[in-house]
């Protein structure tokens, strides 16, 4: 559906994109997941053509991607990560104007119309000007005026961004149904858990470059965390320290302002051997937290930073 | 995609864009209220009041004391309201602000003033053609001695029946050249809506300019439609300040209605055109393409005579050429070749050269932005 050949974009001396380089297939939720400034929204501005780049190729349905491709045009929708309605017409009349860009026939394009609005939940707010929404309901506008027509291959550039809970949740459960319905999805976000609730194929992206590319559990598979053990405890020496460190699977162990923090490789019953250790030593501990790898640990190991610095 | 659509949805968001109509439709009519409120209120086109005015004898009879006597009866009662008077009386007077001015009959005539207003200019302004008068009548007399009687009343028939008209037989009226003027600087003010537009359809000065960057409507098509709208609310606008100025204002623009709306259509095409060039110029941020607008619309129209009348007179005496690439001036001036001067073959050429900046405009503005690619956004 989308193939971005050795992409280079430079604003000045600053490499924006380097080298890039992706593959979507159809009927994808490909997500793009780095933190702010690492390439993702000017990734998507070059792949939509409004974006001048120094290298490489993008070409989208088998078409080499240009401003006045308008055969490609008609079945992408975009969801900008500003919010991007006219301010002076109704829910119902921008969602109408941008469908009607793309749908000439009246009365197929009002059944869409109304389609997308009760798919976003915005049916009581029809009459509304833009203003007198709320942020989740203006994003649910935005992303009612990116789908209303029904296109193949939709691309959301951080469309949660500012969003409550309850919006967020609706518009990740909407993404899943228009996949479900047919619509290969590049999805933007620095939100790891988002990405990895919907996306069936994921990158990881710093410094405009791909870090990791795979599913989530292939991404989780590349790197050497299985556990990560955060324990609250109250004082422990540095000899207790130096124990835990010692300990089987342990490869990494922070300690601070009372917070302890374990990194460990794949194995079973780690969480059962350390408390018992602090058991022994007459520590006192509070909570006590055992995770799975996420998303962050792949960042946070390949890059060394996390996610969200 | 469907035109009409696009037209639609056009309208509707530029019509409620407030701070947009507000310069480009109630600004001109607050500006026209208030030369209309400074200039005297409706005053404009009608008759000046009777200058007040004393004349002094002098002693002395002579020929150029009769005649000036004679001048200064003609006029009395129109121009002038005259009353003979001693000097003494005549200067408290003067001097009390109750009369404009004093003439002095006697060989020389002559005349005092305490001011230098236009009462006062005007006063002047009589004796000199009184003089100028005087001195073809003395070489006449020179000449043809059997021809003076002739001569007096042929000056005093002039003086008579002649009062000053354009040469296309209308009344001349100082106040209306700002009005023009007016109407040029409304025309002009669709630069706002053609800015505004534009801007929606950059990506890099709005994310809704990135929508519809991206969409599969053709650029030209996007550019057409919003340049008809903006243009069908500009002609609406200006038409409503022409109507105001002529209904309410009694300034009178002519009795040629197609003339003024023709006009008025190129007027409003020219103002929307600039507006979407200079919007289709992608390096200038909005904030700078909106100072640009203001400073475009007022300087053409300070050109063009909207702050001081006399402007484009002078302009046309030492550098034409900016009269003739004004639109400001060019607007104002097809207004005066219908309504003054009734000069059809100026207004036309006037209309041509609206017609070929607003074609240029569009073009040039089409070919910036059809496959624009951006830099940053």
């Amino acid at each position: 559906m989308v193939t971005i050949t050795n992409l280079v974009k430079r604003y000045g001396s600053l490499v924006a994109l380097d080298h890039l380089n992706l593959e979507i297939e159809e009927g994808e939720i490909y997500g793009l997941l780095g933190p702010n400034g690492s390439g993702k929204t000017t990734a998507i501005n070059c792949m939509l053509a409004i974006l001048k780049y120094d290298k490489g190729n993008i070409r989208i349905m088998g078409r080499e991607m240009s401003p006045d491709c308008y055969e490609v045009k008609k079945n992408i929708g975009v969801v900008m990560q500003n919010v991007a309605v006219f301010e002076q017409l109704s829910v119902w009349e921008n969602v109408d104007y941008f469908c009607g860009l793309y749908v000439k026939d009246k009365k197929r394009r009002h059944e869409l119309v109304e389609e997308a609005i009760q798919f976003v939940g915005l049916e009581d707010y029809r009459r509304m000007r833009p203003k007198k929404l709320s942020g989740g309901l203006l994003r649910r506008l935005n992303i009612a005026c990116g789908i209303a027509h029904k296109p193949k291959l939709l691309i959301m550039d951080e469309p949660t961004v500012a969003v409550d809970p309850q919006s967020r949740n609706k518009i990740l459960e909407g993404i899943l149904e228009l996949n479900r319905q047919g619509t290969t999805i590049i999805y933007t976000s620095h939100y790891m858990e988002e990405v990895e609730q919907i996306c069936t194929k994921i990158a990881i992206m710093d410094h405009g470059r791909v870090l990791a590319i795979g599913t989530k559990e292939e991404l989780k598979s590349m790197i050497k965390t299985g556990e990560t053990i955060t324990i609250e405890a109250a004082a422990l020496s540095e000899e207790q320290l130096a124990d835990l460190r010692g300990f089987p699977h342990v490869f990494q162990l922070t300690y601070e302002e009372q917070v302890l923090k374990l990194r460990l490789s794949g194995a079973k019953h780690n969480l059962v051997r350390i408390l018992h250790y602090l058991e022994e030593q007459n520590v006192t501990f509070g909570r006590v937290f055992s995770e799975l790898p996420t998303l962050n640990d792949v960042f946070l190991e390949i890059t060394g930073k996390e996610l969200r610095d | 995609m469907g035109m009409l659509h696009l037209m639609k949805y056009q309208f509707l968001h530029t019509v409620r864009e407030r701070a947009n109509m507000f310069w480009a439709f109630a600004f001109p009519i607050i500006l026209g209220s208030l030369f209309y409120v400074s200039f005297g209120n409706g005053d404009m086109g009608e008759d000046m009041e009777a200058l007040r005015t004393a004349v002094v004898e002098e002693t002395e009879d002579s020929a150029g004391k009769e005649n000036f006597l004679a001048f200064l009866e003609e006029l009395d009662g129109d121009v002038l309201e005259t009353e003979q008077m001693e000097e003494k009386e005549a200067l408290a007077k003067l001097k009390a602000d109750e009369i404009d001015g004093i003439f002095y009959a006697g060989r020389e005539p002559e005349l005092t003033v305490a001011k230098s207003e236009m009462e006062q200019n005007i006063l002047k302004a009589l004796l000199d053609t009184y003089q100028r008068n005087a001195e073809v009548m003395q070489t006449a007399g020179e000449k043809h001695p059997e021809a003076m009687g002739a001569a007096a009343d042929a000056l005093r028939e002039w003086e008579r029946t002649t009062k000053e008209v354009s040469v296309g037989g209308r009344t001349l009226d100082p106040g209306i050249s700002y009005f023009f003027a007016l109407i040029a600087y409304a025309a002009l003010s669709g630069i706002y809506l053609g800015i505004q537009s534009c801007c929606d359809s950059q990506p890099n000065l709005s994310a809704l300019g990135a929508r519809r960057c991206i969409t599969p409507t053709h650029k030209l098509k996007l550019i057409l439609c919003s340049f008809v709208v903006l243009f069908f609310i500009q002609f609406i606008n200006v038409m409503v300040l022409t109507g105001v100025v002529r209904f309410l204002f009694h300034m009178d623009l002519g009795g040629n209605v197609a003339g003024i709306i023709l006009i008025n259509l190129l007027g409003s095409m020219i103002g929307v055109s600039v507006g979407i060039l200079l919007g289709s110029i992608s390096h200038l941020q909005m904030g700078m393409k909106i100072g640009f607008g203001v400073f475009f619309t007022l300087f053409t129209a300070f050109l063009a005579g909207l702050m001081f009348g006399n402007m484009k007179n002078l302009i046309e005496q030492r550098c034409p050429i900016i009269n003739r690439i004004n639109p400001a001036a060019v607007l104002s001036d097809s207004y005066y070749c219908m309504a003054v001067y009734n000069d059809t073959s100026r207004m036309t050429r006037n209309l041509l050269i609206l017609a070929v900046m607003c074609a240029v405009c569009v073009g040039a503005s089409f070919f910036v932005i059809r496959r624009e690619r951006y830099d940053s956004i």
